[in-house]
Formats: structure tokens, C-alpha cells, sequence
């Protein structure tokens, strides 16, 4: 759920802004987007099981790793900072009630089980041999004190809104936490994690510091399996190992992030060996990177989707044949292809292959999202679509897109040049990642580009926020047959069940084309040889990423 | 008139003069500066939830703390109220409060510019005398061609060819990094230092260079040649003359030094001031930004004041104008 950038910076946030990721989740900074082709199996980088290039485990215990971030981390709580970096980077000293794996399951985690009664009441069991990494025992009263941050706007703006439908949260045992919720939601166990909404501390911790962690001032602690030793904003920060971690001790020692903004700097870094892993390495790089002595890239899908945002009551895109001209002007493949090196895939949905886990494989969704209808790239078709529009002879309109997102601006520029050809005139201007989402809830501009990072494994997390019309979506796009399904979906305790409601739901609003899907991403990682990585997923950064990695030969 | 005050008495009055001015500068400076940050495309509460799904609820409530909904005039009062009681707030971005992130960052950040003042000053004053003494001659040809292209050059170009040069190709430097331990820092910062030291080093020889040609033309080093003195002590009284100019351009230089800074500081990934500040702006974080604006308005501002003060003691004929006055 943050922002930011595809980078992560956050979005900031950075963020977005140097950022980008949350439920949701951003987009952002600078660069980073890959995606998938439509209906194509990711390529051959993406993979959930190590490179057949990577070496054995040599069973050594990994002293140190260093991690080059290509952007700056001002505070380490996601809650305040939103970044997917700064995800990645809690998740290695704090808990949830539940984890993450690789493959994109709920597992335990402060919360040795859990069941839902009900789809509005969820009951979590929470073990008693966990504790803070300065020592102290996790209580029960932590847990409920940090979701009272987590729910807090003013302390926790980012995670806030996650938690918008629960109506009481209440210690129901000694060692049990029930949530209760407004509305059904089959998917709220991913909130109570550190994927989305909820970084558990000690209660006193939080009240020393009024609520204000995750700074330099106020470091974080937390359950898991590394303490923070050091943080300095925007420059580095240092995790060891505790012996406090009920899992049990992990096989790297000590990580240590060093954030470096400058991506020429940050690839001179790893050539110099002064950084073993690179996360998030520049769509433009990836080619640099991989011919780097003693370096393998591994990219994998990163459950992002980029796409057009049509204003549905806004003349002239409150046309259907309009919509139409434009979706038959661009051509998805060609970009997958060519501005994003196939490093993507052309999205036919907002739901992502790998949020379907349990349910279907990559491959079967892939081909379940299929479905949805797709508008080929066809000038001619544009052109008879136009002719029956309001507008036969063409209109002029702009489309913004962050600085963050390069490739946002070449694939508009592309399809801004095959809409000239049938008249269409469109302005492409690049923004500051600030202005552009500031202007991301505009109900004037006529198109805009979303470029969302999902980080639940949940597949309706994008749809149900595009497409439900309650709340009002951003396009104010309402059809009550698709809204009917998603909300159906938060009550369907079956999942194939819920999974088919939630294409089903884009399957129907695929023919109104409120959205034009454009593709899906994929991130790009560096590692030196001597690290070998285990199911390298768009997850495991998620998880307490430490125990995939090892020491390589 | 009161008749002649004494030299003390006209320096303290000077002074007093010239601080209640700052001060005034610094409070116009703080509200320029929060209108134009007022006006600047962005939300600071988008900023903060990205382009996540957001409540109305939640909206409103982070936009009540940072008082956006307030009209322009009372945000301002707000802030100006809590600095002059000393409180700059809390960082929007951060949640860390201003005062400690400037005092986190600001040693890197001076160690930087006094590391470039001092190379820039040792560098660019020899330099500038020297191709003055040899106008017109081919290594003053030299040094000229050689300052306008490093004036010329951008400080993150520059920044990145050293990179490549010093720390990729040669290995001699680290290419990112603030060190541990006052060798290691300063081996750290060496590129960026000499990255700020040559653009400014270059302003200085140019300075230098006009200011000693225009000295060695007047009548009184003629005089003084015809005195039969050696050509050294010639120098030395150009010199002092000289010198005026050089001391004018250190207020620039200091300006120059922090603005150069923010690129400086992003090219080598060094968080000090530089870097907090283009992030600051670019978040709209009005309370980080305030204070570090006005932190080096103030120390721009002391600057040109000790360098008036400098004045004095070189020219007396200052000193005997500000005693009259």
C-alpha cells in the first residue's frame, strides 16, 4: 500500500512520492515499471524459484549484506512513509498479526492462527513466545495499541483509510483479538500485516515518542528478526540479528542500506563491490546491470498496473466511441516490447496474475483476465469509432505523467502520434511526481494515467477501487452490476468463487471501457553471485526477506 | 550633529543597523518564501497517501493537522507565532521535528562548504594574482580558458565525471558515502568538495585576476615602480587594494556554496542540508523548508556583515566615513 515510486522512493514517496505502494500503492520515483505481455507468460527473468545461474548454498552464515536503495528513506514507518522501499525495509525488524510468503499466502506471524467467523468478524489467536528486539514481551496490549496508531490519521496518514471498515477491535482472551466490521470483507486479513497496514511496537515505545516513530530520533522497534542499530535519513541504515525472534535466527548477520539517489553512483557502487543486492535497478539499466562482472538480474512481475483513466461523465470521453478510438490507438505490444525492453506484460485487467494465489497459477489467471474485452490496436477501427463519436472531426485534450515513470511519457508520446493521424490532437506534458498527484483526484482532466503498485496479494485491491462506485472511484464510473459483484466478492468466503466474481466484475466493465489497461510491471534486482535468493517473488520483500536469502558458491 | 563618534561607538551603531535589517529581510524572506511554497502545484496531503484509496475522513483529518484549510494569512501567523518562540515545527515528511533534522545534517553540509571555501580560496587567489601578473601571457591564457570552463560547467556534471574519473576508473575515491572517522570523512567528501571547489575556484581566479589587473594600472603602483621598489612589494600594495573585490565576492561565494550544494549533495547521495532541502520543496514541507531558507538567508546575511566589517579594516577610508556618519 504506498505510494511511491516504483522505485519506492518515497514517494517518497519520495510516497509516492519517492515511492510508491498498500493496499495499495503507489507509484512513483523514479522509474521502474516493467510489464508482462498480454497474454504472454512472464518472461524469462520472472521466476519464483531461484536462477538456474545462481549457485549452490554453501550453508555459511552470511556476515553482511549489503543492500544499495535507489532512494532516499526519511523515516522507516511505512505509516508515515509509504514508499514500497520503506515496505521492504520495515519488514525486516517489524511484525503483523500475520506474514506474507513468496507466493503470496498468509501465513503467521505475531498471530499463530486465525479464522474468520464470519466475513465481518475475524479472530486472531496471538502466540505468547514473541518479543521486541529490546527484549520486552509482545502483549496483547502492544498489538492493540499499535492498531490504534495504525488507525490514527494523524500519526499513521498511509495505513489509515485500510482500516476505514472495521467497527471495533476488543481483546476477547487473554491471548485473542477480535475485529468486527462494518461491511463483509473476505480480504481484510491482509490489513493486520506489514504487506499493508500494521507494524507492531511496544505501547510505551509509542507514547514516549507521541506516536512520532520510525525516525532517527525514534528508531523502530519491533517483533522481528533484526533490530535497527543505525539510521541516518536519506543516507543509511544498519539492521542486526537478534536471538528475539521466536523463528529463530536468520542467516545474514547484519544488513546494512545504504540509500543512494543517483543511479549512476549506485551502479558504480556494485561494480566497485561496495554493494552485494540493488533493489529496484532503472528499466533503462537493466542491461548495464547484467553486464556487470560477478551480478545476475533476476526480474520478476511486481503486481503493478499502468493504465488510462477515462473521465466518465466529462465531455468527450463520456463516449463510448471516443474511449474506443483512443484504446484502438495504442499499441500495447509494441511498448511491452520496445519501451519497456519486455520487461512487462500487456495488462488485459487491473487484477494482476500473481494476486490469484491459492487460487490460480500466474499462467491460469493470466488466461482467466483474458476475458476481459480487449480493444486491439487498429487505426482503422480507431477511425470508424471516431466517425460515430460526438466529435467525428477530432478534439485536443492533455495527459500528464509523473517524472518518476519515463516510460508513462514515452508510451503517451506513441499514442499521441497514431491519434494525430485520425485527428485527435493530445498534449502529453511531464510533471513533477508532486503536481501529478495532486492532480490525480482532478474531475476536469479529461484522461489521466494511474500507475498503482499493489501490495496484498488480494486480486480485487485495484478493481474494487477503480470500479466500485462506493465509494465514488476516481473516474466516477458506476455500474451497479459491477459494483454488485465486488461487493458480493467481500462476502464470498469461497475463493474461486470470489476470484471469478472479481474478473467477472472486470469482465463487465471491460465493454463501458472506464479504464484502458495498459500493462502490467515487473522489477528488476541485482545480486552479486555470492548471494544466492530462494523463490524470488514480488512478495518476498514483503516477508522477512532475510531467510531467502544464502550464501552462494 | 553631535560631532565625531568614536570609532567603537560608530562600528556597535553600524552593526545595530545592520542586524535590525536582517532581521526585517528575514521575516519578508519567510513569507515570500511560505507564499511561493503556498502556491506551488501539490498537495501536501496527497504527498503523504500517494495515489492510494483514501476516505474523505482520513483527507480531512490530515488536512486539519497541517491546517491547510486554514486561509494563507492565519497558516502563516501560526507558523511565525511558533518560530519565534523557537518551535520550527515538525517535518510533514519525516514527523521528526525540524530543529533536529537541520542539526543531524548540518555538519556534513558546512564540513562540505568549508572543505570547498577553503581549497576554492587556496586555489583561486594564487591563481588569479598569478595570471594577472602574466596578462595576456599563455599560461594566463590557460588559467582564464580553464576558469570559464569550469564556471561553466554544472556542478552535477562535473560531480559525475569526477565520479567516473576518481572513483570508478581510478579507484582513488569512494562514489558514495559520508565516511567514518575524520580521515574517512574527509576522503568522502574530497569529490564533492572538489566538485563545489572548482566552480567556485574558478569565480574567485576571475575575480582576482580583474581586481590585480586594475591595481597594477594605477598611478600609485607607477609611482612605486619609479620608486625603484622591487617588484614584490609592488604586488603587496596592489594587493591590499585587490583585495575589496576578492572580499565582496565571499558573500556570493557563500551563496553560491549552498546553492551548488543541493546538486552536489544529490550527485554523491551525501544527505546534508542540499539534498533535505530539494526534498523538502518538492514535498511542500512548509515548516522543514522555512527554517532551512531562512538558515541560510541568516548565514548569507552574517556573512555579507562580517565582510562589510572586513572592509574597514583594509579600507580607512571607510572607517572614516562610518566615524563622521
Amino acid at each position: 500500500m504506498s505510494l511511491s515510486d516504483a522505485f519506492g522512493r518515497p514517494m517518497s514517496r519520495r510516497t509516492l512520492l519517492q515511492g510508491a505502494a498498500g493496499g495499495s500503492t503507489l507509484v512513483a520515483m523514479t522509474a521502474l515499471l516493467n510489464a508482462c505481455g498480454g497474454g504472454q507468460e512472464p518472461t524469462s527473468g520472472a521466476t519464483s524459484t531461484p536462477s538456474a545461474s545462481q549457485g549452490k548454498d554453501t550453508g555459511a552464515v552470511l556476515d553482511e549484506v549489503t543492500v544499495g536503495l535507489p532512494g532516499s528513506l526519511s523515516n522507516l514507518y511505512p505509516g508515515v512513509e509509504s514508499g514500497i522501499l520503506n515496505y521492504y525495509v520495515a519488514a525486516l525488524t517489524m511484525e503483523g498479526l500475520l506474514s506474507v510468503d513468496s507466493a503470496g499466502k498468509l501465513q503467521p506471524a505475531l498471530a499463530r492462527k486465525w479464522t474468520a467467523k464470519d466475513p465481518k468478524t475475524y479472530v486472531f489467536s496471538i502466540r505468547k513466545d514473541a518479543k521486541f528486539t529490546d527484549g520486552s514481551p509482545v502483549k496483547v496490549s502492544d498489538i492493540l495499541y499499535s492498531i490504534k496508531m495504525a488507525r490514527d490519521a494523524k500519526v499513521s496518514p498511509s495505513s489509515a483509510s485500510y482500516w476505514g471498515a472495521v467497527s471495533s477491535v476488543r481483546q476477547t482472551g487473554p491471548w485473542e483479538i477480535t475485529f468486527r466490521l462494518s461491511a463483509p470483507n473476505v480480504s481484510f486479513d491482509w490489513v493486520p500485516t506489514v504487506a499493508d497496514a500494521l507494524w507492531v511496537a511496544p505501547e510505551a515505545f509509542w507514547k514516549k515518542h507521541h506516536g512520532r516513530i520510525g525516525t532517527s530520533s525514534a528508531m523502530l522497534i519491533g517483533s522481528g528478526p533484526y533490530k535497527v542499530t543505525s539510521f541516518s535519513p536519506d543516507s543509511q541504515a544498519v539492521f542486526e540479528r537478534t536471538d528475539t525472534w521466536w523463528d529463530g535466527p536468520p542467516k545474514v548477520k547484519k544488513f546494512t542500506l545504504q540509500f543512494i539517489s543517483d543511479e549512476n553512483a549506485r551502479l558504480l557502487a556494485r561494480k566497485s563491490g561496495d554493494i552485494d543486492v540493488a533493489l529496484n535497478v532503472p528499466l533503462d539499466q537493466v542491461d548495464e546491470w547484467k553486464g556487470l562482472a560477478d551480478t545476475q538480474v533476476i526480474s520478476v512481475p511486481d503486481r503493478s498496473w499502468a493504465g488510462l483513466m477515462f473521465n466518465y461523465t466529462l465531455p468527450p470521453f463520456n463516449d463510448i466511441h471516443v474511449r474506443k478510438a483512443v484504446a484502438h490507438s495504442i499499441d500495447r505490444q509494441a511498448i511491452v516490447d520496445k519501451l519497456l525492453h519486455g520487461l512487462g506484460q500487456v495488462a488485459t485487467a487491473m487484477s494482476t496474475p500473481e494476486q490469484f494465489g491459492g487460487v490460480y497459477t500466474p499462467t491460469e489467471a493470466t488466461k482467466k483476465l483474458a476475458a476481459v474485452p480487449q480493444y486491439d490496436f487498429d487505426m482503422d477501427k480507431a477511425k470508424q469509432e471516431l466517425a460515430q463519436s460526438s466529435v467525428p472531426n477530432g478534439f485536443s485534450f492533455d495527459l500528464t505523467y509523473p517524472n518518476t515513470g519515463p516510460q508513462l511519457g514515452k508510451a503517451a508520446l506513441s499514442l499521441a502520434q497514431n491519434l494525430k493521424s485520425i485527428g485527435i490532437t493530445m498534449n502529453v506534458k511531464e510533471q513533477s511526481i508532486e503536481q501529478w498527484l495532486s492532480a490525480l483526484n482532478d474531475a476536469k482532466a479529461p484522461v489521466r494515467y494511474m500507475w498503482y503498485f499493489s501490495t496484498t496479494g488480494d486480486p480485487a485491491e485495484l478493481a474494487d477501487y477503480l470500479l466500485n462506485s462506493n465509494p465514488p472511484n476516481p473516474v466516477k464510473y458506476s455500474n451497479p452490476k459491477v459494483s454488485g459483484l465486488l461487493d458480493q466478492a467481500k462476502g464470498e468466503l469461497d475463493p474461486h468463487q470470489r476470484a471469478d466474481q472479481v474478473i467477472q466484475a472486470q469482465v463487465v466493465a471491460g465493454a463501458d471501457l472506464p479504464y484502458l489497461s495498459l500493462w502490467w510491471g515487473q522489477s528488476s534486482t541485482a545480486f552479486a553471485r555470492s548471494i544466492g535468493v530462494r523463490n524470488y517473488t514480488s512478495f518476498t520483500l514483503l516477508s522477512p526477506w532475510s531467510d531467502s536469502l544464502y550464501s552462494a558458491t | 550633529m553631535t560631532g565625531h563618534r568614536t570609532p567603537v561607538r560608530g562600528v556597535a551603531l553600524f552593526m545595530t543597523r545592520r542586524l535590525s535589517g536582517t532581521l526585517l529581510l528575514l521575516v519578508v524572506i519567510s513569507f515570500l518564501v511560505f507564499c511561493l511554497l503556498y502556491l506551488e502545484p501539490g498537495d501536501i496531503a496527497r504527498n503523504l497517501l500517494g495515489t492510494r484509496q483514501v476516505t474523505p475522513q482520513t483527507l480531512a483529518e490530515v488536512r486539519a493537522q497541517y491546517h491547510l484549510e486554514d486561509p494563507l494569512p492565519l497558516q502563516y501567523w501560526t507558523w511565525l507565532t511558533n518560530a519565534m518562540h523557537g518551535d520550527f515545527g515538525i517535518s510533514v515528511r519525516t514527523q521528526d521535528p525540524v530543529a533536529h533534522m537541520i542539526t543531524s545534517r548540518l555538519g556534513l553540509t558546512i564540513e562540505m562548504v568549508v572543505i570547498s571555501f577553503v581549497l576554492a580560496m587556496v586555489g583561486g587567489i594564487p591563481a588569479g594574482v598569478w595570471a594577472a601578473v602574466r596578462r595576456n601571457q599563455v599560461l594566463d591564457r590557460a588559467v582564464v580558458g580553464s576558469s570559464v570552463v569550469f564556471i561553466s560547467a554544472p556542478a552535477f556534471a562535473l560531480g559525475l565525471l569526477l565520479l567516473y574519473v576518481f572513483a570508478q576508473a581510478l579507484g582513488w575515491f569512494p562514489v558514495y558515502g559520508t565516511g567514518v572517522g575524520t580521515f574517512d570523512r574527509l576522503w568522502h567528501l574530497a569529490l564533492p568538495s572538489l566538485t563545489l571547489a572548482l566552480g567556485l575556484g574558478a569565480f574567485i581566479v576571475k575575480i582576482t585576476r580583474a581586481a590585480v589587473i586594475h591595481e597594477l594600472e594605477q598611478d600609485y603602483v607607477v609611482f612605486a615602480r619609479a620608486r625603484g621598489l622591487a617588484a614584490r612589494q609592488t604586488l603587496a600594495l596592489a594587493m591590499r587594494n585587490a583585495a575589496i573585490p576578492v572580499l565582496t565576492s565571499l558573500g556570493l561565494a557563500v551563496a553560491y556554496l549552498f546553492g551548488s550544494t543541493i546538486l552536489v549533495e544529490a550527485t554523491f547521495s551525501l544527505p546534508g542540508l542540499g539534498s533535505l532541502l530539494e526534498d523538502s520543496v518538492l514535498f511542500k514541507d512548509i515548516p522543514t523548508v522555512q527554517a532551512l531558507t531562512l538558515l541560510v538567508a541568516a548565514v548569507i546575511a552574517v556573512t555579507a556583515l562580517l565582510v562589510d566589517l572586513t572592509y574597514l579594516l583594509f579600507d580607512p577610508r571607510l572607517r572614516t566615513q562610518l566615524v563622521s556618519r
